[in-house]
């Protein structure tokens, strides 16, 4: 089965193609949505087989089917493809998500009329090269369609691109990732250098770990963090993913919580043969990972626009999964664990879940009343049963209240970084943060959830519950995010199989059973610390958001309104962006403009003055009469024979 | 297919012919681009028919095979002074004289509507692809001089006469400049011609002697040469006169300025200076690449305050031309080869940005962003096609650019290590001059600076060589070995001189 896993990215492509090239009356329902359910659903069934091949122990990791790209000399790249269990992992998250936003996009973007075709075509491509992405078996390859996916995101987000904030959140976007996107290339450039080779079968061996200098190891593999950064949004290049809400909900919910921004976080997974071998990369990952995590979630307290809330959420998911790589590294290096690893994988997928449906629920609504603004909403839960009880469930997920998936993911994570601290102490720290992050984000999904739907309406608006096409996507995506937390528990269990992608780093580590794992969880007094915060958490956000007139001023007297402001300014962070590129940079480009124009150029300007009476001779002849030119090129010809012939030999 | 027939000479000689069929229209000049573009069409045909005839690892004893040269022909020309004409073909030179053939034919395509002085301005297109042909499979000094030369002529009419406001500004600093220039390579030259004393201006046998010349001579003769080829490329300090002439050329004189003129210098100090003067390359190589990354980064930071839309690409050109002198300066074989791949995808790509400026131009009645706004309502195809082109202009994969980017900066590291971190700066910047300039130009609300009433799509004459040119970027994106195995076995042969390959 897995032989065939290349077609997996063809069909979307295909559709890709049939969409952009098709006369337009062939394009049949909704511009070109058949075309895109037809090949999503494909790749939907084959990524199922290939992951039932992986469940009963199969991978393609060696001797993996190739493609000679370029070659020259000694230098040869290669494509192939790689399947191992987080491979895996990835194919359900992206085939999963991405065939119910296109079934959900089917109804969602009914109005946009001509422009569908173009939603179609751009988002076929993007599942297309996402897909791509994660059955690369070298980084040339993830690299290639790593940023193909952020072309996909680029153009999706400006999809709507009269709006002037639409084509400038692209922008933004698009070149944030870039800088994160060119230490990647920093980093895969320096270890092909030394080992010679970018296939992971090549660079995870132990021959390929001495070929490169310590030093050296660490910086390429920061470097390649670097990627992740901008890919998953990590501080300080998260600023561009609230900005990049301009687009489609439902491009919100594909791109930018499930699955592109996810790639950051697989490549961190997909490194830790490399990582372990620099526990200073290591706990650089852990460190901005524990940052991201509070930073986002502090934002998402004061923000207003729904999609926002959601958005900074994900940045702070995304930063538990990036803390649990780094620690998650730490226990392998030293405790032979898998703990971390799993955990944070098990988050991705976990998150992709709850995340797209909390997304797609908000589409719903917005879809409803036609705003983005929680404090013009309210009382919308007597209208939109599905949609409420639906991101109900997502916002219990995500606060990880058990049973629903997010309690079993984020509890391993902790567990996980509190397990690190008996390596490195700052791991207490960065537990601290988590902890602190989990009951702010219980609080804030709350905020967010009472905003929406309890209370009385702030606002007239005619809401109506969503047609089918979009509730049966919200309904699978709820059924998901109860239940996908138990596959912790299901045959060899999640940690189980997540392990056996990393065995070779793991030495002699004994397998846990499931009743260990149980055990563990209900048994550690972690547990009943953080969930007793996400209860309180939620318990808050009620008190404040549902008792009628209650004083909410406090916040805004608090520090003098500073922390308020500091919040809804996103901590200035945008600002300072802004700003250095329009100062700084763009200060810089205009003074070198001026010099170019007026040094250089007036250099040799001063040059052509000293022979001004030279030019003003040529001046006078060049009067556009072709004749005269011609004769007078004929002249300088003949006088250069001349020069050649008769002068020029007695010379030498 | 092409044994015994002078192939070369032939596509050298159809578009000389066409020229003075053209020029010699007399009334009919409404007739030139026809005539023009068979002549051009049949050139682009026969160097279609060589390169798929072109083979990458060729017997020696084939007909028309001549030390690493294929289809060769040698004939005396003026034997007192040893001048011949000799005319060949490696994988170095291939591409390049493909991409020649094929741009002159879009744009004499693109130019469909030229009214003034047809005559004159396809006869000027004609001559300048002789031109430049004849700099592309040149074997002997005298001759490459002589094509050299050639070039310029018709460059300076197009600028001189079909140009913008500034034009005769813009033609005598062209003119001057590019001169000065040729006059250092003159001089280089003559001191090899003498230097060497065989009485020939063969360029193989002068390189079978030149590279034992004393170390002093041939930094020497390098640094003129470098300097004569330099300005044409051109790197930074000697670029000025590139903007002036981009801006005031009509949009098929861009296209040839900067997707062959240029190409010429990068030709020339790969095919010229570093074959023959291996001592002085070397010891110049520093000097090379640091040229190279001051013009990657300053034409990058220059881009960033642009607001002509055409002023912009010509400055990236700038910068993108600097990768190729950077290659060149590592003096290893990926570099090198990836060097040469960038020309040729820069001739592509830029031929795309320059013609897409000319439609902005025609459309709109300026290039100025801050004028122009919201494009992609009326002109989707207009969009879709400069938002194609920007992004391979800027490095994506998928699209031809990447993998010379990609291979120049592995080879600056494999050379000179950290200092790689300073040109790789330059990709950022240059994704954030693009994209700005899309977003100003093409995205947000429609412009009420300019008139829009009578906006209209990119007409058939426009769309074809752009569409053609974007089936090409994607091809050779995808499949860039395509080209790869054609270069590398000539940069192979080079190679052997430093002690590699």
């Amino acid at each position: 089965m897995l032989e065939y896993a290349w077609l997996i990215p063809v069909f979307p492509f295909v559709a890709f193609l049939l969409i952009a090239l098709l006369p337009k009356r062939t394009l049949w329902w909704e511009s070109g949505a058949v075309y895109a359910i037809a090949g999503t659903l494909c790749s939907l069934v084959l990524s199922m087989l290939v992951v039932w091949s992986v469940l009963n122990g199969e991978t393609l990791t060696t001797d993996t089917p190739k493609f000679k790209w370029l070659e020259v000399g000694d230098f040869s790249l290669e494509f192939g493809v790689w399947i191992d269990q987080l491979t895996a992992l990835m194919l359900v998250v992206v085939s999963i998500v991405g065939t119910l936003v296109v079934v959900y996009s089917g109804g969602y973007m009914r109005e946009e009329g001509e422009g569908r075709r173009r939603y179609y075509a751009e988002i076929t491509l993007f599942i297309s090269v996402m897909f791509g992405l994660v059955i690369s078996d070298n980084y040339l390859q993830m690299f290639i369609f790593w940023e193909l996916v952020g072309l996909c995101s680029y153009l999706l987000i400006g999809f709507w691109y009269e709006k002037p904030s639409a084509a400038s959140a692209a922008k933004r976007a698009f070149i944030v990732t870039r800088v994160g996107d060119i230490m990647f290339m920093a980093g895969i450039i320096i270890l092909f250098k030394y080992v010679g080779s970018l296939d992971f079968e090549t660079l995870f061996s132990e021959s390929a770990a001495v070929a490169v200098p310590t030093d050296m190891m660490i910086l390429a593999t920061a470097l390649i963090f670097g990627g992740a950064i901008g890919k998953s949004a990590q501080f300080p290049l998260h600023e561009w993913l609230p900005d990049a809400m301009e687009g489609p909900t439902t491009v919100s919910a594909l791109i930018h919580a499930a699955t592109m921004v996810k790639a950051g976080v697989y490549l961190v997974a997909r490194s830790y043969p490399l990582l372990i071998h620099a526990p200073e990369s290591l706990l650089f990952v852990a460190v901005i990972g524990g940052v991201t995590a509070i930073l986002a979630a502090t934002v998402a307290l004061a923000a207003n626009d729904i999609k926002r809330v959601l958005a900074y959420s994900t940045i702070s998911q995304l930063g538990y999964m990036i803390l649990g790589l780094g620690a998650g590294g730490y226990l392998v290096i030293y405790a032979n664990s898998p703990g971390g690893y799993a955990a944070a994988t098990f988050h991705l997928m976990n998150h992709a879940f709850f995340k797209a449906l909390l997304f797609l629920c908000a589409g719903s609504v917005i879809h409803a009343i036609g705003t983005n603004d929680m404090r013009l909403m309210g009382g919308l839960g007597k209208k939109m049963k599905i949609t409420s009880l639906t991101m109900l469930i997502g916002a219990l997920a995500i606060s990880g209240i058990p049973p629903f998936s997010g309690f079993w993911s984020k509890d391993e994570v902790l567990a996980a970084v509190w397990h690190a601290g008996e390596f490195d102490s700052v791991f207490f720290l960065l537990w601290l943060m988590g902890i602190v992050t989990a009951f702010m984000t219980a609080f804030y999904m709350f905020r967010m959830w009472f905003m929406t739907f309890a209370g009385e309406p702030r606002s007239e608006y005619h809401a109506h519950e969503s047609p089918r096409i979009m509730t049966v996507p919200l309904m699978i995506l709820a059924g998901l995010a109860m239940t996908s937390g138990f596959v912790l528990f299901i045959g060899d269990g999640f940690k189980g199989f997540m392990e056996s992608s990393i065995e070779g780093l793991l030495h002699g580590a004994e397998h846990e059973s499931l009743v260990d794992i149980a055990a563990e969880i209900f048994t550690d007094p972690l547990t009943y610390v953080s969930l007793t915060l996400a209860v309180v958490g939620i318990m808050l956000a009620r008190k404040i958001y549902l008792t009628p007139g209650f004083d909410r001023s406090m916040f805004s007297r608090g520090f003098n309104g500073k922390l308020q402001r500091a919040l809804e300014n996103r901590w200035y962070i945008s600002k300072f962006y802004d700003d250095f590129a329009v100062k700084v940079v763009y200060g810089l480009s205009l003074i070198a403009d001026k010099f170019d124009r007026y040094v250089i150029d007036g250099l040799v300007n001063g040059f052509a003055f000293l022979g001004g009476n030279t030019g003003n001779f040529i001046r006078r002849l060049q009067d556009g009469n072709v004749q005269r030119y011609a004769s007078l090129i004929l002249v300088g010809i003949c006088l250069l024979l001349i020069l050649v012939l008769y002068i020029l030999p007695w010379g030498g | 297919m092409l044994e015994g027939v002078p192939v070369l000479s032939l596509t050298i000689l159809i578009p000389l012919i066409g020229a003075f069929i053209t020029f010699s229209l007399g009334k009919y000049g409404k007739y030139a681009k026809y005539i023009a573009l068979a002549f051009s069409v049949g050139a682009l045909l026969l160097s279609l028919l060589i390169a798929y005839e072109f083979a990458t690892d060729p017997s020696p004893s084939a007909t028309g095979y001549h030390s690493d040269y294929q289809f060769y022909e040698e004939h005396a020309w003026i034997s007192t002074l040893g001048i011949n004409y000799i005319v060949g073909l490696d994988g170095i030179s291939l591409p390049l004289f493909v991409l020649t053939t094929l741009l002159c034919t879009l744009s004499i395509i693109f130019s469909w509507d030229t009214e003034k002085r047809p005559k004159e301005y396809f006869g000027l297109m004609l001559i300048l692809e002789v031109g430049v042909l004849g700099v592309f499979v040149s074997l002997d000094y005298f001759m490459f001089y002589v094509f050299w030369e050639v070039v310029l002529i018709p460059m300076y009419f197009m600028i001189g006469i079909w140009g913008g406001p500034r034009k005769d500004y813009a033609a005598i600093k062209f003119f001057i400049y590019t001169h000065v220039a040729s006059l250092a390579l003159l001089i280089a030259i003559m001191a090899m011609y003498f230097e060497a004393g065989l009485q020939t201006f063969s360029m193989e046998a002068i390189a079978g002697v030149s590279v034992d010349f004393a170390k002093g001579v041939q930094v020497a003769i390098f640094a003129a040469m470098f300097f004569g080829f330099g300005v044409k490329l051109p790197m930074v300090p000697f670029h000025t006169w590139l903007p002036d002439a981009h801006v005031e050329a009509p949009t098929a004189g861009s296209v040839l300025l900067a997707g062959l003129l240029l190409k010429m210098g990068g030709y020339g100090i790969i095919r010229v200076a570093m074959t023959s003067l291996p001592q002085g390359a070397d010891s110049l190589s520093v000097l090379m690449a640091v040229m190279g990354v001051v013009s990657i980064i300053y034409g990058a930071i220059l881009c960033l305050a642009q607001t002509d839309l055409k002023k912009m690409v010509a400055y990236s050109s700038i910068s993108h031309m600097g990768f190729v002198l950077l290659g060149f300066a590592t003096l290893g074989e990926v570099g090198i080869v990836a060097g040469v791949f960038q020309m040729f995808a820069h001739g592509l790509v830029t031929a795309v940005l320059f013609m897409m400026c000319g439609v902005v131009q025609h459309k709109c009645g300026t290039r100025l962003i801050p004028q122009l706004g919201g494009l992609a309502k009326r002109m989707p195809i207009a969009a879709a096609m400069i938002t194609i082109g920007f992004l391979a202009s800027l490095g994506l994969p998928g699209l031809v650019s990447f993998a010379a980017e990609f291979m120049v900066l592995y080879a600056t590291f494999a050379k000179w290590s950290m200092w790689v971190f300073v040109p790789i700066i330059a990709v950022a910047i240059t994704a954030a001059y693009y994209l700005w300039a899309l977003q100003k130009s093409m995205f947000g609300p429609m412009t009420d600076k300019i008139d829009t009433s009578h906006l209209k799509d990119v007409t058939w004459y426009e769309g074809v060589p752009v569409a053609i040119l974007i089936v090409l970027i994607a091809v050779f994106g995808v499949f860039p070995s395509l080209i790869f195995s054609k270069i590398t076995p000539a940069v192979e042969i080079l190679l052997r001189l430093y002690g590699g390959g």
